[in-house]
């Protein structure tokens, strides 16, 4: 049986613990121990930003940060920002701008696209796509997520 | 997703800096330690298996004093984990070390800069490292940290210049714990430019990158000259030819050329799946003249 | 049967044309949208599958024992399992399981079902095969020679017309395709111009966002539910049974929403047979998801093309011929790749009127990947060779590039050499178009005049046009689709269509033609096309006709509700049907708008006084289009569209960067059906595009993929994408819902083509090889980029 740990943290504003493995990624244990499937898998390498959550109050890829090191940390998925205001109007403008197809690379450019909201709210076009360089789409071209991003922008 | 063989017996997350080199130096019951900061090459190299089996996972987050970056004794100290992102926005970095700054900015994306740390980027000895050529233009040194005989901690210094001592490799001893980098305040005025190869802004490991800093003096002259390439030898190096022939002359079209031939001549890279050998060297030729194009131009 | 279509200017109120909101887009940003990979039965299973460690290699021995042993275990299966083993394919030369030898790096050898996904892998890492390496073919050109080491050797007592699979072959030609219309002899000694290139097409692959997976399950009763994202249901439905045994009938098929799929999913795989064998043998759910790596080693890819084309046109610019041989790597086994002839040929034949063309491929087996279909199917590579062949000849006459195109570009009524009948047809104005609002007359005369001044950046803009099916594809027996409306006491509607979203956006456009009909809002309609218990039948999400089929279905069974509920209020109101209208909501007077009675009441006065049949209507809808003979020719779609597309560039000549500007496209999409939906389609497909011109390449070497990651192959990034200006021309097909024609592969089709030609523009040099990655450019530029040898005829 390999070693686990308990570890414990706060998760979309709740505090709670969860038993993990040692080299479970925090990707893993989002997703199999503890169910929230929003955080996606795209690869595994922090090339895609599938599975992109908040730490801290700052973005990373779940797949490459060790379940381990959540202990003691604030964390947001997807899920958690269902509350944030600022997050729900960026939902509402990725709808209103067609930016969502097959929609599996959304949750990670909604956690990443609220960030660069809360730290830049006003970002122009440049700004929204250097911000979600990390966030790899295949449907749409990118562009309608960015005006998506700009429009939010524009409306706080 | 791909599952790892286990290969961690335990882990630690020890907030003081002994615990963590008494880890480190630990030989009983097969030991030895993972050292884990931002993890952002740990977790790939583990799922591809690259990782030599040791007993602990060590993580080194909670120990104070290592990250922040502050001016002490004539330089910056910038600790072991200091994150990317910060290099892109700390006013001291900003100020006294652009060249990160700039470096910083072509690094990964901004997931894994947020994660990502300086003392990782330089333990990892990527040839391709994004953050080590400007760190060698710099004349960074590193501090290490061990446990003394006689108890406590002891730290060296060493130069950033010959760290390097194979892909992957460094002069830390397994003992060791990189605690943080020191850049020297540059005494004058400074010029420096950094270029990564590639079609995108960030998110590429370099096809070849090139480092420049040097010192003007009277007349326009220029002084401790240092150019740095990555991506086109085993180790991140110093075109230490190119640099003797720009030091203490003045920046011109016709050196430039002369220079960028230099260089691309001192590099030795090799084929990969990323590029061919013959192009990195055109890469360094051209490169290298339009940065001191630049340069001049400043 | 078809019930015709008229077009008609929108109306006020009408959603045609509209920026209609995706219906399922707020469940995908909240990020509860449960994909295949987030599905968990109760009871499941985790598979994993062993893949082959060579390339080529007799299969001595696998040794299962110590992983069937490993505590959370179920089953082990190998192909000494499955005795009577049925191929899959279009060729039937493919075996899910591999007993005795294996073909490509990718074959599998042995599969798993576990507690776990851990314990999936830690078992795979258990089980030891011997293998006795055989001599590796990794070139086409090889593998077609006399004396080639055979891929699918012959296998001694073999049943006489059994599969390949189970016979093997005396040689390592998978498939040929010969075509000719008009007489390409002719048409040379009539031409004042002749020009020849050979062109490289490279390896891509689909990288959707969401991995390959499948879940399979057997009920109590011996049914097979299997959760799959294939688009194409109800054909898989039929395969599987045939692969398995089984009747079709106990076969159910639940999509999923799909994480991607760009015609990835238009094939059976093995990963989905096997997973199918191990629920069956360890008679529990099971579920098998791919890795990222697993998904580039194992996903088919593009087909990759070696393409030796030879064009030529008069003085006065007339093309004459088309004459065009190409080699294709089938791979080891054969999937849709191989069958992009069918597709190419269309474009060599059509594209443009070319009184004279022949065609001819080869498709030859090797230990390579095997490719799929992949958005635009074929149509890449060959515009890619037309276009540059458009531009060489046009400067070899000296006309300019927009008017040569012009003169050749055909028009509405014309009927190419492959009996294409082009109905509606924007052909010559997607050209017009393009080119004024780009400006690319004059930027290409300037861009040509500066390329000799100093300086490392040099610009360039580039035009290539696509033609490509826009109203279904009768390849299959049928191309229809059925369509069930139910509408409920409140008004609400249920849409039940065969057709599937794979997210596109088919389900809100479906929605918006039915509520287009209705007079009701988008709110009122829910969309059911994920069950193939459910839904009517569907050939399939492919070939661009998912609009153009489901959407004349869709209308269809509108209209017959449409026309039933009129029927029924106006024998209330005692008037004619035809004085009475949907809108609103309301049954309302056609011509003052005044309204009689609110729709959902009328609907509960039909269900519970009239005892009336509540309103539950279908439509099958076939389109009037026709198979080919078996010279290929044939009006195979009942329409066709066009675009042309300008790239501008700027080539950095000190290391060879390709940056893509701008972007100007012009499509011909018949009518805007949801503006907010066509757009997403032609800027994701562009960008599609863009990343196959300049920055994807899978590395295929010796039978080995080298960079099954996203580090090294890559996908254009946000901020590497050009400015994009996209125009509709609106031709409105009368065959088409409210005149639409079909766009999803369309916008991928000639980017690279037309990049090619900007960059020529810029540098003066032709490469014809893809991709252009910094390198290759750098290398063209320095005369550093050896030519394509001209690929290799191969007698039958």
């Amino acid at each position: 049986m390999s070693p686990t740990s308990e570890i414990s943290f706060t998760l979309n504003g709740v505090h709670r613990r969860a038993t993990v493995g040692l080299e479970m990624s925090a990707l893993q244990m989002l997703r199999d121990v503890i169910g929230l499937t929003g955080t996606k898998y795209g690869c595994g390498e922090g090339e895609c930003g599938a599975c992109t959550i908040s730490v801290d109050g700052k973005p990373v890829n779940a797949c490459l940060l060790f379940a381990l090191d959540c202990d003691g940390r604030d964390i947001t998925t997807v899920e958690g920002l269902a509350g944030d205001a600022r997050a729900q109007a960026l939902a509402k403008a990725f709808v209103d701008h067609g930016a969502v197809q097959c929609g599996f690379c959304t949750p990670g450019m909604m956690v990443q696209a609220t960030h660069l909201l809360a730290t830049t709210p006003h970002p122009d076009a440049a700004a929204a796509q250097r911000a979600i360089e990390g966030n790899l789409c295949r449907c749409t071209g990118y562009r309608k997520i960015v005006d998506a991003i700009v429009a939010a922008g524009e409306t706080r | 997703m791909s599952a790892v063989p286990e290969s961690f017996q335990r882990y630690l997350a020890p907030t003081r800096l002994e615990q963590a080199l008494a880890a480190l130096a630990e030989r009983a019951g097969g030991g030895g330690a993972t050292v884990l900061a931002g993890g952002t090459d740990l977790m790939p190299q583990l799922h591809a298996g690259r990782v030599p089996a040791a007993r602990t996972l060590l993580s080194i987050r909670r120990i104070p004093g290592l990250d922040g970056v502050a001016v002490e004794g004539g330089a910056v100290r910038i600790g072991a984990l200091t994150t990317i992102a910060t290099l892109l926005t700390d006013p001291l970095v900003r100020e006294h070390a652009p060249l990160l700054a700039e470096a910083a900015d072509h690094f990964a994306s901004d997931q894994i800069r947020n994660a990502a740390t300086l003392g990782g980027n330089i333990c990892n000895a990527s040839p391709a490292g994004d953050m080590l050529p400007p760190l060698l233009a710099l004349d960074a040194e590193v501090e290490l940290a061990s446990l003394a005989p006689a108890g406590g901690v002891t730290t060296r210094r060493l130069p950033l210049d010959g760290y390097f001592t194979g892909p992957g490799r460094t002069q830390r001893g397994a003992h060791e714990l990189l605690t943080a980098v020191h850049i020297g305040l540059p005494p004058g005025p400074r010029r420096a430019r950094f270029y990564k190869a590639g079609t995108r802004p960030a998110l590429d490991i370099s096809t070849i990158a090139i480092a420049f800093a040097a010192g003007v003096g009277e007349g326009g002259r220029l002084r401790d000259v240092r150019l740095a390439l990555g991506a086109v030898a085993p180790t991140p190096m110093r075109a230490r030819r190119t640099e003797a022939l720009l030091e203490g002359r003045v920046l011109d079209a016709a050196l430039a050329a002369q220079a960028a031939a230099c260089a691309a001549d001192e590099a030795k890279p090799i084929d990969d799946v990323r590029a061919t050998a013959w192009y990195r060297k055109q890469l360094v030729l051209n490169m290298t003249r339009r940065v001191l194009d630049d340069v001049a131009h400043q | 049967m078809s019930d015709a279509t008229t077009t008609r200017p929108a109306a006020e109120g009408s959603l045609i044309g509209q920026r209609i909101t995706k219906l399922d887009a707020p469940e995908k940003a909240s990020g509860r949208t449960r994909y295949i990979h987030d599905m968990q039965l109760p009871g499941q299973l985790h598979a994993a599958i062993l893949r082959s460690a060579r390339v080529h290699a007799r299969i001595v021995r696998i040794d299962t024992a110590a992983a069937r042993a490993l505590p959370g275990v179920h089953a082990v299966i190998t192909a000494a399992d499955l005795p009577n083993q049925r191929p899959i394919g279009v060729a039937k030369d493919h075996l899910p399981l591999k007993g005795d030898r294996v073909r490509s790096l990718r074959d599998e050898i042995a599969a798993v079902a576990a507690d776990s996904e851990a314990v999936a892998l830690a078992a795979l890492r258990l089980i030891k095969v011997e293998y006795e390496d055989l001599p590796v073919v990794a070139d086409a050109e090889a593998a077609a020679a006399p004396g080639a080491p055979l891929v699918h050797p012959p296998i001694a007592g073999a049943a006489a017309g059994a599969p390949v699979a189970l016979t093997g072959r005396a040689d390592n030609i998978a498939m040929r395709f010969d075509y000719g219309h008009g007489d390409v002899a002719q048409g040379e000694a009539e031409s004042d111009v002749v020009v020849e290139d050979t062109f490289e097409l490279h390896y891509v692959t689909h990288c959707c966002m969401g991995v390959s997976g499948v879940i399979a399950e057997f009920d109590a009763r011996g049914n097979l539910v299997l959760y799959s994202n294939t688009q194409v249901p109800f054909l898989h439905k039929r395969e599987f049974a045939e692969v398995l045994g089984m009747d079709p009938g106990r076969i159910r098929i639940v999509q999923p929403p799909i994480g991607g799929g760009f015609g990835s999913k238009l094939d059976i795989y093995p990963f989905e047979v096997i997973c199918v064998q191990l629920a069956r043998v360890t008679g529990r759910p099971v579920r098998l998801m791919f890795s990222r790596e697993e998904e580039f080693l194992a996903s088919p890819t593009r087909q990759p093309v070696r393409l030796t084309l030879r064009s030529g046109c008069r003085r006065d610019g007339t093309l004459t011929f088309r004459s065009v041989h190409t080699l294709h790597d089938n791979g080891a086994y054969t999937s849709w790749g191989a069958t992009t002839p069918f597709v190419m040929m269309q474009t060599f034949s059509s594209l443009y009127r070319v009184p004279h063309c022949d065609y001819h491929t080869v498709a030859v087996y090797t230990n390579n990947p095997y490719a799929g279909s992949f958005r635009g199917y074929g149509n890449l590579q060959a515009t890619f060779a037309v276009e540059a062949h458009m531009d060489r000849m046009a400067e070899a006459v000296g006309m300019d590039a927009l008017q040569f195109r012009l003169l050749n570009a055909q028009q509405a009524g014309e009927v190419t050499g492959q009996g294409m009948v082009f109905r509606s047809c924007g052909f010559a104005e997607c050209l017009r178009t393009a080119a004024e609002r780009s400006d690319f007359v004059r930027k290409r005369a300037q861009y040509a005049a500066e390329r000799d001044q100093p300086g490392p950046i040099k610009r360039g803009i580039g035009i290539a046009s696509m033609l490509h099916v826009g109203g279904g594809a009768k390849i299959y027996p049928s191309d229809g689709c059925g369509t069930i409306l139910k509408l409920d006491d409140f008004g609400h509607v249920t849409l039940i269509t065969g057709a599937s979203e794979i997210g596109q956006g088919s389900e809100t456009v479906l929605a918006q033609l039915v509520c287009e009909e209705l007079g009701l809002p988008i709110s009122a309609v829910s969309v059911v096309n994920n069950d193939t218990d459910i839904t009517p039948w569907d050939v399939g999400v492919h070939a661009s006709r998912t609009t153009f089929i489901a959407g004349n279905s869709a209308i269809g069974a509108a209209r017959k509700a449409r026309d039933k509920i009129l029927a029924a209020a106006a024998a209330a109101h005692d008037c004619p049907a035809e004085s009475l209208a949907l809108r609103g909501g309301r049954i309302v007077r056609a011509e003052s708008g005044e309204p009689l009675v609110d729709l959902a009441r009328f609907l509960r006065g039909l269900h519970f006084n009239e005892r009336a049949e509540l309103v539950v209507t279908s439509f099958y809808y076939e389109p009037p289009s026709v198979h080919q003979d078996k010279g290929y020719k044939g009006d195979v779609s009942a329409a066709y569209a066009w675009a042309a597309q300008v790239v501008e560039v700027e080539v950095d000549t000190d290391t060879g960067v390709v940056r893509m500007v701008n972007v100007t496209a012009a499509h011909d999409v018949g009518r805007v059906l949801n503006r907010l939906g066509i757009e997403g389609q032609i800027e994701g497909g562009i960008v599609m595009g863009q990343g196959y011109a300049l920055t994807e390449n899978l590395v295929v070497e010796g039978g080995r993929i080298r960079n099954p990651n996203f580090r090294d192959y890559k996908l254009v990034t946000a901020p590497e994408i050009p400015a994009m200006d996209i125009s509709f021309i609106e031709s409105l097909d009368g065959e088409g819902p409210q005149g639409a024609k079909g766009v999803g592969e369309a916008p991928a089709i000639c980017i690279a083509a037309a990049t090619a030609n900007a960059i020529q523009n810029a540098t003066g040099k032709r490469i014809t090889t893809l991709p252009f990655t910094p390198e290759r450019v750098y290398r063209a530029l320095h005369d550093a980029l050896p030519a394509p040898r001209p690929t290799p005829r191969v007698p039958s």
